[in-house]
């Protein structure tokens, strides 16, 4: 190929990711001109355009990739060949997960409006957000590990930022060199793996791979890849032995950064693990490990729950616990089970996403996150109390809301490959956590006793309104949840049936 | 093709020390310098395994092992940041001190 056809072919990149990226670029100069001459507000109008504008693109692809034959996309860097440069690649799953950023992201945006408005060093924030989701929407369209790895690198980075950003008090300081000293070692593992994947087939890229990969022979490499492929998606998604930063880092991070981390960063980080399991070995080979870690995931983050006084923190440990069954459908090896686990992620990002931010709104209010001294708050602030009620019935899995319908095919699914444990295990857990939801749900809607003395008041329409926005939406996925299990439905066989033509769209 | 032993035997030996480091060390300056031999670690294996070609060296490994310094190098800045901040905090850097955070 000559040199003109390299730029001629030019420096493609998907739209979603164009719109974020450069909206992080602006955001510190607009938030200058802002600062200069005083416009109020130019710096918030600016974030909801560009998570708008995210969303949208993402409606625009998706329409985009259903014209196109086999659904993938591929997009090279200056006409390069796959084996050696990197590559976006673009399928349902990837929409499927875009669409689960772009839309958290939206709400979070409209929410942090109003709730950091207090705060200083909002440019930063804003810049830092706008980052962390372009960064989570590259790793979900990356097509080669490389570029897998910039991308994780760029949201990692922003996220250590973000969770100590309120950095005048020291817990979010404390919480964010945790955060960063596992997540960075982890980072460091997935690196070697990178490099043992490397050394094995003499490629990154995620279709020469699944080629490739399967036909290397069992060794103690294979194991070697394996473990580190674990540690280095398992610390970002908060996998059992590897979790403990996640209790610090979610309470402490400001709400609408927790909402964010626990709504989908962390499913971020099983999405890798979901794409390369799936692309580089046989589902036989990891089924009975996931499935050890899926319950040791359930069973810890529990019964740890269980003790919680701090109601951010209580929700922090509730995340693991949800990691945990959506580790059940990557055990269960099926497309039914995998539908499961990413139906699950998006169900999830809407009801910890809520459940953060309702937290948020009385946390705001009250100044306490003590459980125990909230008593009596649902009836000072009964919108946001009711949305956080409908947040924790769902993370429970009480039928008509959208909870019980992905946790109902996550067992279904472990049943329906042999592993009757994993659903009894998942069962147990489901009913186990309905007893600190409960607890939460006495608690605020006793009478308050007079020795508390708490005084609050409903939070910004703002705030109360994507709250409620949200909690409708839990409600309507319940009890109408055929368009996006077929999206997801969509999604999942993409790794499955979607493969031979996931791998054709490269080597063509 | 130069032998692949000696670059795995001393990979090897920075992973342990890399790992090592992370458990003993008090100071938190130093946790940070055994994340990045953990990571030079990784380096220095995409570089050994890019000699094993026979004829030629693959430039692709070159290429992900330039960005992944900077990349951890920008790692490295934000948790001395994070570093400077703890001691205005605490007065030390000793991660031992850190333990208000509990379970």
């Amino acid at each position: 190929m000559v040199a003109q056809d390299f730029i001629s072919q030019g420096f493609q990149i998907p739209l979603p990711l164009m719109v974020l990226l450069l909206g992080g670029i602006v955001t510190p100069i607009l938030g200058l001109i802002a600062e200069r001459v005083k416009i109020p507000r130019l710096r918030e109008v600016w974030i909801i355009v560009v998570t708008t504008g995210a969303f949208c693109s993402v409606y625009f692809l998706y329409q985009q990739l259903r014209t196109v034959s086999g659904n993938v996309i591929v997009m090279l860097f200056w006409g390069q060949s796959p084996p050696f440069g990197g590559c976006f690649e673009i399928d349902m799953l990837s929409i499927f997960m875009a669409g689960s950023i772009s839309f958290l992201g939206f709400l979070v945006a409209i929410y942090s409006v109003s709730y950091m408005e207090k705060e200083s060093r909002l440019t930063e924030f804003y810049t830092l957000v706008t980052f962390m989701m372009a960064g989570m929407t590259g790793i979900v369209m990356a097509g080669d590990f490389f570029t897998l790895f910039i991308f994780w690198e760029l949201m990692s980075l922003s996220s250590y930022v973000l969770v100590a950003f309120l950095k005048r008090r020291w817990g979010p300081i404390e919480a964010g060199f945790k955060y960063l000293l596992m997540s960075a070692t982890a980072s460091a593992f997935l690196l070697l793996s990178m490099s043992l994947i490397y050394g094995m087939t003499g490629t990154l890229n995620f279709a020469f791979l699944a080629i490739s990969l399967r036909e290397v022979a069992l060794s103690p490499w294979i194991f070697m890849l394996f473990s580190s492929l674990i540690i280095g998606f398992g610390v970002k998604s908060a996998i059992v032995p590897l979790h403990t930063w996640l209790p610090d880092a979610h309470p402490e991070a400001p709400s609408p950064i927790s909402a964010l981390l626990s709504g989908i960063v962390i499913e971020t980080g099983l999405y890798g693990l979901t794409r390369v399991l799936y692309l580089a070995f046989d589902p036989g080979f990891f089924q009975i490990p996931i499935a050890v870690l899926a319950v040791l995931t359930m069973t810890l983050a529990n019964v740890t729950a269980l003790l919680q006084q701090d109601l951010k923190r209580l929700l922090a440990y509730s995340s693991i616990a949800q990691i945990g069954y959506m580790l059940i459908g990557l055990a269960s090896g099926t497309a039914y089970g995998v539908m499961g686990l990413f139906l699950h992620i998006f169900n999830h990002s809407l009801m910890k996403g809520m459940a953060f931010l309702s937290a948020g709104s009385i946390v705001h209010k009250t100044n306490t996150r003590d459980i125990s001294s909230l008593r009596g708050i649902g009836r000072m602030m009964p919108v946001t109390s009711i949305s956080l009620f409908i947040a924790l019935l769902g993370l429970g899995g009480v039928p008509a809301t959208n909870g019980f319908i992905s946790k109902f095919i996550l067992f279904n699914s472990a049943i329906g490959t042999g592993m009757a444990w994993l659903a009894i295990a998942g069962v147990l857990n489901s009913a186990l956590s309905m007893a600190y939801y409960l607890r939460i749900l006495i608690t605020f809607i006793s009478r308050a006793q007079g020795d508390e003395n708490i005084e609050a008041r409903e939070v910004h329409p703002l705030m109360v309104g994507v709250t409620l926005v949200m909690a409708i939406l839990i409600i309507v996925f319940g009890l109408w949840p055929a368009p996006i299990i077929s999206f997801a439905n969509k999604a999942s066989r993409t790794l499955f049936e979607g493969m031979v033509t996931y791998v054709n769209a490269v080597l063509s | 093709m130069p032998p692949l032993m000696p670059f795995l035997v001393s990979v090897a030996l920075m992973l342990v020390i890399g790992l090592g480091c992370l458990m003993i060390k008090r100071d938190m300056v130093r946790l940070l310098i055994g994340v990045e031999i953990l990571f030079n670690a990784a380096n220095l294996f995409f570089i050994a395994l890019s000699t094993q070609t026979s004829g030629y060296i693959d430039p692709f490994a070159h290429s992900v092992v330039m960005m992944a310094i900077v990349l951890d190098g920008t790692v490295i800045a934000v948790g001395l940041a994070m570093v400077l901040n703890v001691y205005r905090h605490y007065k030390t850097i000793d991660i031992r001190k850190l333990r208000r955070l509990k379970w």
